[in-house]
């Protein structure tokens, strides 16, 4: 059932991606404006303008050019899993992807790590105690911590923390300047620190990543706890719970069977808000500086570098629809009342 | 718990900024190098250009002035130009022939020692022009090179392949002493030549070991890996999108650089490359507002340097959207701009007014006379000899009137164009304001060249010459005018420029320049409105600050 469940999701999103591949690539040639004047500038000839022209492939058919990028008119392409070559750095899309996604992994996944580890318990007791203390403090930060961008805060956050405070390292990237990063193993700086084994830079890499994470979670919290109080509150006024209660069950035990019951929404809320934040992350990589996909994406778009458009979009759908897939089967996990159908 | 552990660590591993004074310098910029290559996809953006020129070794330079700047920033004189590679050289107008003389004892970062063989292997990849944009051609084809002529990009390949070899125009005669030979007379040889980011000379050895058979001239190594050469550092490091590291050349023929190593930091938001610079861990910052540079000049241990070079702002009026072919039009314009607005408001004072079409610093630059002021009666008097009394008729022309400029820099270019909309509209002259992005603005400049009305603050000849700049800016295509971008197309103009382009006399020739000048402002071609500080803030104890006119600071310049 598992296996054909998984086949079929799989099929699906192939044909999503070939489609999104179509949409994207023809989409990004109708934007009103022509790459090779931004590569040339203006102190060049008309010649120097054709010769760039034809350096992108921009003098052949558009249909040309799709066939060239899917690879069925050229030796590689994306079917050889060839993203092409960048025209802001003619470096392969695929390589710059590999430096930048990793990037924003690591932001994202501690970043939702510390909110699940936060926003959980908080959640949990603000629906026990609906209208007491930790519940006002939840809607009042609900107010105002989700309403301000999250560009906003982390500005705030360098202000108080490194300008004022001095406890927080200059937003600098992922590590300090005058350190060498780690080598280059699996892209993650926390994980290749500790693969190479040198702790200072790892100290120094999670020293780096305090603020921007602290500037995500703050963010995030704030529907994560709103999502867990709402749906523990649903759970308590559910029958089964209601049926403990009666029979004479510990608040903590009765806690539990609800939290289970909340978690299912909870974790799909935060599956969706991580495909969001792949690309949505972006202004708190600008603050600090990281270098993620977020950023990749934005440098990508204003300098119309149309092969980075598209590999980006198909990068992060395709992490999307993984994300999708894997929330499936851990709610079959979660609640044995899902079947895979 | 882990990060708060980290941020405990971390704390202690960070090194104290005194500890780097001397031997370091924390450099933060809006970007770090796309590519190195001249030829490259990322050639035309100025924080690639930054990198470059820390690497690549020009043939020639200017002398400093006698005297830096009013904020002690040295000026080259370009009057004297004086050897870098080049030793000396030597001109013979009979045979249109350059002798070139070649430094000895000059080394690479690879400690390759430089030889005609390094210049000729240049040239000749010039030639090929396999790069993503032929700029190091393009400045020799400019220069009238014999051999560098468009027939490099015949479709017919033959005639290509022929065309890409490197004939007798450029000759080595022994290891020191190489030829180069002109079709005309041309004063732009020299002039080009001390074009770093397209002339700059590569170490042939270093390029050819990591040439491939896909390959043969090394765009990939010189895009992605590095650019060797015979400049003051080396690269040490580079992660594209983050951080560039540079060690000084131990072999370099100046002397080795006073600052030994050298990190250019990517930090996208201004605000945060202020506080950094605040608290002492860089050392130097380049790309903020006129305002933000303001607001540091009053910060205790911080200093701004800047110097009127060659970047200013002025408006487009393309003649081939009426009402625009109106010179009386464009001169009532040129009176309604309010000038001093523009320089307080939009610049916090560090600007000028702009008296010609070429940068003030540029030799053969002429003010106009008698100058164009913010004089709103006058201009009035025009807009209804040009047949728009009060402004009336214009109405119809509300989609020309639309001023256009980049919306990336709407910080630094909204209160402008403000100023400017207010101004005009007192007159009667319809304004609204239309900010597209940059690339959309590149195309429509350069491509379309159906820019009607527009603001534009980065053009700048890249070769010092006045004459540069006429072929570049206004010269009519059909007399080889490159990009006119807004269509202009004087006969007499093209017929002075003729002369002008193969006169050797420099007299005569700045003669007719200046000429050129003043049809240029009569009729307003472009309307120069300021010039513009380029700026740099750093901590007080950085000095040395010296301006070049590609506006890439050179590290190799600076000490403690």
């Amino acid at each position: 059932m598992l296996t054909r469940f998984l086949l079929r999701r799989i099929l699906t999103s192939a044909v999503q991606m070939f489609a999104l591949t179509l949409a994207v690539f023809f989409l990004v040639r109708l934007l009103p404006a022509d790459p090779v004047s931004r590569l040339v500038g203006m102190n060049a000839s008309p010649e120097a303008y054709a010769q760039a022209q034809r350096s992108l492939g921009l003098d052949q058919p558009v249909f040309t050019q799709l066939l060239n990028y899917l690879g069925l008119g050229s030796k590689s392409g994306l079917l050889q899993g060839d993203l092409g070559v960048s025209w802001l750095t003619n470096t392969p899309v695929v390589q710059e992807i590999g430096m930048s996604l990793p990037i924003t992994l690591e932001l994202l996944t501690y970043s939702f790590l510390v909110t699940l580890i936060v926003a959980v318990p908080i959640g949990v007791m603000s629906a026990a105690n609906p209208g007491k203390l930790v519940d006002k403090a939840v809607f009042i930060y609900g107010l105002f911590g989700g309403s301000q961008p999250e560009f906003w805060w982390g500005l705030l956050f360098v202000l108080i923390f490194f300008s004022t405070l001095g406890v927080a390292p200059a937003p600098l990237g992922m590590i300090d300047p005058l350190m060498l990063p780690p080598p280059r193993v699996t892209g993650f700086y926390t994980l290749d620190a500790l693969i190479a084994g040198d702790f200072a830079a790892f100290a120094d890499i999670l020293h780096h990543l305090m603020l921007p994470v602290l500037t995500m979670v703050f963010v995030l919290s704030g529907p994560v706890i709103k999502m867990v109080r709402q749906s523990m509150i649903q759970a308590h006024a559910s029958d089964f719970v209601l049926y403990g209660t009666a029979i004479g069950l510990r608040r903590g035990t009765l806690t539990n069977y609800a939290l289970r019951a909340a978690i299912a929404p909870t974790l799909t809320l935060v599956g969706i808000l991580y495909g969001v934040m792949l690309g949505g992350a972006v202004l708190v990589e600008n603050v600090f500086a990281l270098g993620g996909i977020g950023q990749y994406a934005v440098r990508s778009v204003l300098a119309f570098d149309y092969p980075s458009i598209q590999g980006i979009v198909l990068v992060i759908t395709a992490i999307s629809l993984l994300i999708y897939l894997a929330l499936d089967i851990l709610y079959a996990l979660i609640d044995p009342r899902v079947v895979y159908s | 718990m882990a990060l708060a552990a980290g941020a405990m660590l971390g704390l202690t591993a960070f090194l104290p900024a005194a500890e780097a004074a001397d031997s370091s310098l924390l450099f933060l910029a809006e970007d770090v190098p796309s590519g190195l290559d001249p030829d490259g996809p990322s050639i035309a953006i100025p924080t690639t250009q930054l990198g470059m020129v820390q690497l690549l070794e020009p043939l020639i330079a200017y002398a400093d002035k006698a005297s830096p700047n009013e904020d002690g920033v040295k000026m080259p004189d370009f009057s004297k130009p004086v050897g870098r590679l080049l030793e000396s050289w030597s001109y013979d107008p009979g045979t249109l022939t350059w002798t070139l003389k070649l430094r000895h004892g000059v080394k690479s970062c690879a400690g390759n020692e430089f030889t005609a063989d390094d210049l000729l292997y240049t040239y000749a990849r010039a030639l090929n022009v396999g790069g993503a944009v032929p700029n190091a051609w393009f400045l020799l084809n400019m220069a009238s090179v014999k051999g560098f002529s468009t027939d490099v990009f015949s479709s017919d390949p033959e005639v290509a392949k022929k065309a890409k070899t490197l004939g007798d125009g450029v000759r080595k005669v022994d290891d020191y002493t190489v030829e180069v030979t002109q079709t005309e007379p041309n004063p732009l040889f020299l002039v080009n030549i001390a074009v770093t980011i397209s002339q700059g000379v590569f170490d042939s050895k270093a390029m050819k070991e990591h040439a491939t058979a896909d390959d043969p001239w090394s765009y990939n190594y010189a895009n992605n890996v590095n650019l060797p050469s015979f400049g003051p550092y080396c690269l040490e490091s580079w992660t594209k999108n983050s951080e560039i590291r540079f060690k000084a050349n131990p072999n370099y023929y100046r002397g080795k650089a006073p600052i030994e190593h050298v990190i250019i930091k990517k930090v996208p938001q201004g605000g945060n490359r202020i506080s950094i610079l605040r608290s002492g861990q860089a050392q130097l910052i380049q790309g903020m507002t006129p305002n933000q540079y303001d607001s540091i000049r009053k910060m205790p241990g911080l200093s701004v340097s800047g110097v009127y070079g060659n970047e200013g702002l002025f408006v487009v009026m393309n003649f081939k959207n009426p009402p625009f072919d109106n010179i009386k039009l464009r001169q009532a314009i040129a009176y309604a701009m309010p000038y001093d607005r523009v320089i307080q408001v939009g610049y916090g004072g560090q600007a000028k007014k702009w008296e010609s079409v070429v940068p003030s610093t540029y030799p053969g630059f002429v003010a106009h006379e008698p100058p164009y002021t913010y004089d709103p009666e006058k201009a009035k008097q025009l807009l209804a000899e040009a047949g728009y009394p009060g402004g009336k008729g214009l109405e119809k022309y509300a989609d020309q009137f639309k001023l256009t400029y980049v919306s990336e820099k709407e910080t630094t270019l909204g209160p402008v164009v403000n100023q400017i909309r207010s101004a005009l509209a007192a007159v009667g002259l319809p304004v609204t304001l239309d900010p597209i992005p940059q690339a959309q603005y590149g195309d429509r400049q350069i491509v379309k060249k159906d820019l009607a009305f527009a603001i534009n603050d980065q053009e700048k000849p890249i070769g010092v010459d006045t004459g540069y700049a006429m072929q570049l800016f206004f010269v009519s295509k059909a007399a080889g005018g490159i990009n006119n971008m807004v269509n202009y197309d004087n006969p007499k103009l093209d017929a002075m420029w003729a002369k002008a382009r193969v006169e050797p006399d420099t007299a005569k020739r700045d003669e007719i320049l200046a000429q050129m000048q003043n049809i240029l402002m009569r009729d307003v071609v472009w309307l120069p409105v300021v010039e513009f500080k380029t700026q740099w803030a750093h901590s007080d104890k950085l000095k040395g600050f010296t301006w070049n006119p590609g506006n890439s600071l050179l590290l190799y310049d600076l000490h403690y």
